[in-house]
């Protein structure tokens, strides 16, 4: 008690306590608590994402096949193994072919839709509202529809189609390998497009009407507010909006499986299902070594895009 | 009420002098349970040989959970359910039933080895106990039980789910793929009493399709997309009918690309346009089904299935004019014989599982007489039997429209012939390899490239 008396209030905020308790020191610490806050999430992320990453990547070097207790390591012997399979180098095309042929529609078609439902008019509420609804229907509900459009002998698109004399018979759409990869783009296109019109919306609301205003007063046309006025705000949430919509794209499995499980002849396979595929007679070391090829592609244009949103920043 | 509706059966019964099928029938359109239906049976003079309904008293408190494949005859699954929840009440276990798509058996099995956790019991296709030998129970035992009841196990049985000739499962039999047609239409193409006249060979059948096709502007169906029911059950058996395998009895050499089957091959795909609906190579197990009960095709290989559900008068299929007109035959032949791929089903019971007791009081029961037949009167005719014992069932002979089925078994090659269903075989249908060289042909026109591919693709599998 005496010692406390006799010193000063700056001084014992300053001088450190040594007979001053653990729990104390660290409830001190803004780090400590920081650490704290962190631990939920690093937990879920180290036991949810970076195990399996690297349990992943351990099982890719092996030749295990599921439910056999024998495995070798071959170092990188499934990886090169795959580079001479010609169903892996389809997959490896057809993954871009599907993501360059989606994408940048997804973009177009999302931006263009936020542009018109950012506009006020009746029903705009109700129209927002619609725009959701690819998205939130789950895949694979929404691929078993594209499904029965899609279908060689009773598709609902031949019938109109062939009402209206534009074609002569049934459109054979997932049966023939261009066919098959349009149809699968399609469907894509039309469950990502909300996911780009309500993520670039939500930037437009951001955007001052008072600065397109005096832009407008100022002579510039339509064009020349998007650029100058519009775009700034939004490019950032349709950079990022287009990083996830690469990834999840290259990542899809659902709505190929569904539609085509890869087929025909292999020609629509990606990643996924080829993974699966594999996976299916038990060879979860080249199953892995598959999904993993994937890893650096979109790492690196992760980095190439995060870099280009942060430069700017 | 269950009573009331079980009397109202016995006396419809008695009355309408129903067969044992028919009273199966009217109990599941009228909702009764297995046990109902058992004394609706015992009373009407149907019942089989009775078999011990009750399990040892220390399995009472336990629980089991089964992975079965969908039925593709709708009352069948549900008839399994009310077997597998009767037997879980009458011995006090917690019986749970997964129904789920039978190619999906085979990832869900996956994940649960590699989990270590997951079913007590799964359904298991050919092949698949060989994929998962090292995590299945030995169940000879039972085995040899139910090899009694069936009077021996066929040959086609023993070739695709033992493994090594060791039981790690225990078989019950698989639909089988014939030509289901429509008599009216192959009249219409110029054949003569089809029942007994219907096309033996492959060309003859390409013939006739391009009749069909042209003239009667009803094509004739084959599904090539990647699945693994119907797609495979036209391939295999035309391969072989062509002099081509995918190995040699020594499991090592393939033998896939031959004279033969570059001849086979180049005859199929110039018929492809002419003779077949040309969207099949987008098909799966289920689109030929659904287009011949529209009155699209005019023949497709299938199981018993498309027939049983025209066929079913409260069926959401139901077409009695379709079934009227739809019989059956054997595939045609080639120049190297007949064929018809056939791979038995089986039961196998995980060594994860901590409930192997339970498991193996069910089989042991499920696998007795009366459950067994019971069950697959339960198909009405699409499950073949792993034995002859029940190859006299009404439901098997009472139908001549079926009776192709039942030849199948005497035509039947294993996948991987002239090995066994293995670990490879798996591969490579997992793969589509023999699927995806039609395919492959078909797209192309290069036959002779398909085929080089689809033998490089096997050299790859069995050479690893």
């Amino acid at each position: 008690m005496s010692t406390l008396q006799e010193t000063r209030p700056s001084e014992r905020l300053i001088v450190p306590d040594v007979q001053e308790g653990f729990w104390t020191r660290f409830q001190r610490r803004e780090s400590s608590l920081a650490w704290l806050f962190l631990a939920p999430g690093l937990l879920i992320l180290i036991l949810f994402i970076a195990y399996p990453f690297a349990y992943g990547i351990y099982i890719s070097l092996t030749d295990a096949f599921v439910g056999f207790a024998e495995r070798n390591f071959i170092w990188l012997e499934n990886y090169r193994r795959l580079l001479d399979d010609p169903i892996f180098q389809k997959t490896v095309r057809n993954t871009f072919v599907y993501g360059v042929g989606t994408v940048p529609f997804k973009l177009a078609l999302g931006l263009g839709l936020a542009l018109v439902l950012n506009q006020t008019f009746r029903f705009s509420r109700l129209y927002r509202a619609f725009l959701l609804l690819p998205w939130i229907v789950p895949t694979a509900i929404s691929s078993l529809a594209f499904l029965m459009l899609f279908n060689g002998v009773m598709s609902p698109i031949s019938w109109v189609l062939e009402d209206w004399g534009i074609v002569s018979g049934s459109i054979n759409f997932l049966g023939d390998p261009i066919n098959a990869i349009v149809s699968l783009c399609v469907a894509n296109i039309w469950r990502g497009v909300p996911f780009f019109g309500i993520s670039i919306l939500a930037g437009l609301q951001a955007v001052p009407d008072d600065l397109n205003e005096a832009a407008a007063l100022d002579g510039a046309n339509a064009w020349q507010r998007f650029m100058a006025v519009t775009w700034p705000v939004i490019r950032n949430i349709t950079l990022i909006a287009t990083l996830f919509s690469i990834i999840w794209t290259f990542a899809d499995f659902q709505l190929v499986y569904v539609l085509t499980k890869g087929g025909p002849a292999n020609s629509t396979h990606i990643f996924g299902t080829y993974s699966y595929q594999t996976l299916g007679y038990t060879d979860i070391g080249t199953a892995a070594a598959i999904s993993l090829y994937m890893f650096p592609m979109l790492a690196v244009l992760a980095v190439i895009l995060l870099r280009y949103v942060r430069r700017d920043d | 009420m269950t009573e009331d509706r079980s009397a109202t059966l016995i006396a419809e019964a008695k009355a309408m002098r129903y067969s044992r099928r028919t009273v199966m029938k009217r109990a599941s359109a009228m909702g009764l349970s297995a046990a109902a239906l058992g004394s609706v049976l015992t009373a009407t003079g149907h019942a089989v040989s009775a078999a011990p309904n009750r399990a040892p008293a220390l399995l009472q408190g336990g629980s089991l959970n089964m992975l079965i494949s969908t039925a593709f005859v709708p009352a069948a699954q549900d008839f399994f359910n009310e077997q597998a929840t009767t037997w879980g009440e009458d011995n006090s276990v917690d019986v749970t039933v997964d129904f789920i798509n039978w190619p999906d058996l085979q990832p869900r099995t996956t994940s649960a080895v590699q989990a270590g956790a997951g079913p007590d019991i799964v359904e298991m296709w050919d092949a698949i106990p060989y994929l998962f030998s090292e995590s299945l129970l030995d169940v000879s035992d039972i085995a040899a039980a139910a090899e009694e009841v069936q009077g021996g196990y066929f040959d086609w049985v023993v070739k695709s789910a033992a493994v090594d000739g060791e039981w790690k499962s225990i078989p019950h039999g698989n639909s089988g793929a014939a030509m289901a047609y429509r008599k009216s239409y192959f009249e219409q193409a110029g054949v003569t009493d089809p029942e007994n006249n219907f096309p033996a060979t492959w060309e003859e059948l390409f013939e006739v399709g391009k009749i069909l096709k042209e003239e009667v502007g009803k094509p004739l169906g084959q599904a090539l997309g990647q699945s693994l029911g119907d797609p495979p059950g036209f391939c295999y058996p035309y391969m072989w009918s062509h002099g081509s395998m995918e190995i040699e009895e020594d499991g090592t050499t393939v033998a896939f690309d031959t004279d033969g089957f570059r001849e086979g091959m180049e005859t199929f795909v110039n018929a492809w346009p002419e003779a077949f609906d040309e969207t099949g190579l987008g098909w799966d197990d289920s689109t030929n089904n659904s287009a011949y009960l529209s009155d699209q095709l005019s023949a497709t290989q299938n199981g018993s299935s498309i027939y049983l559900a025209a066929s079913d008068p409260e069926g959401e299929n139901s077409n009695p004019e379709i079934a009227e007109d739809t019989f059956h035959a054997t595939l045609p032949s080639g120049p190297d014989g007949q064929f018809a791929m056939l791979g038995s089903r089986s039961m196998g019971i995980m060594d994860y599982s901590p409930n192997q007791d339970e498991a193996k009081a069910f089989l042991e029961w499920w696998f007795s007489a009366e459950p067994f037949q019971a069950w697959l009167e339960s198909f009405e005719g699409y499950i073949l039997p792993p034995g002859p014992t029940f190859t006299e069932l009404p439901v098997y002979v009472d139908d001549p429209k079926l009776a192709a089925y039942l030849e199948i078994a005497d035509i039947a090659r294993n996948k991987g012939y002239a090995g066994p269903s293995n670990l490879k075989a798996a591969q490579a249908s997992s793969q589509y390899v023999i699927v995806n060289t039609f395919a492959n042909a078909i797209q192309t026109g290069d036959v002779a490239t398909a085929i080089e591919q689809g033998a490089a693709m096997l050299e790859r599998i069995y050479s690893r």
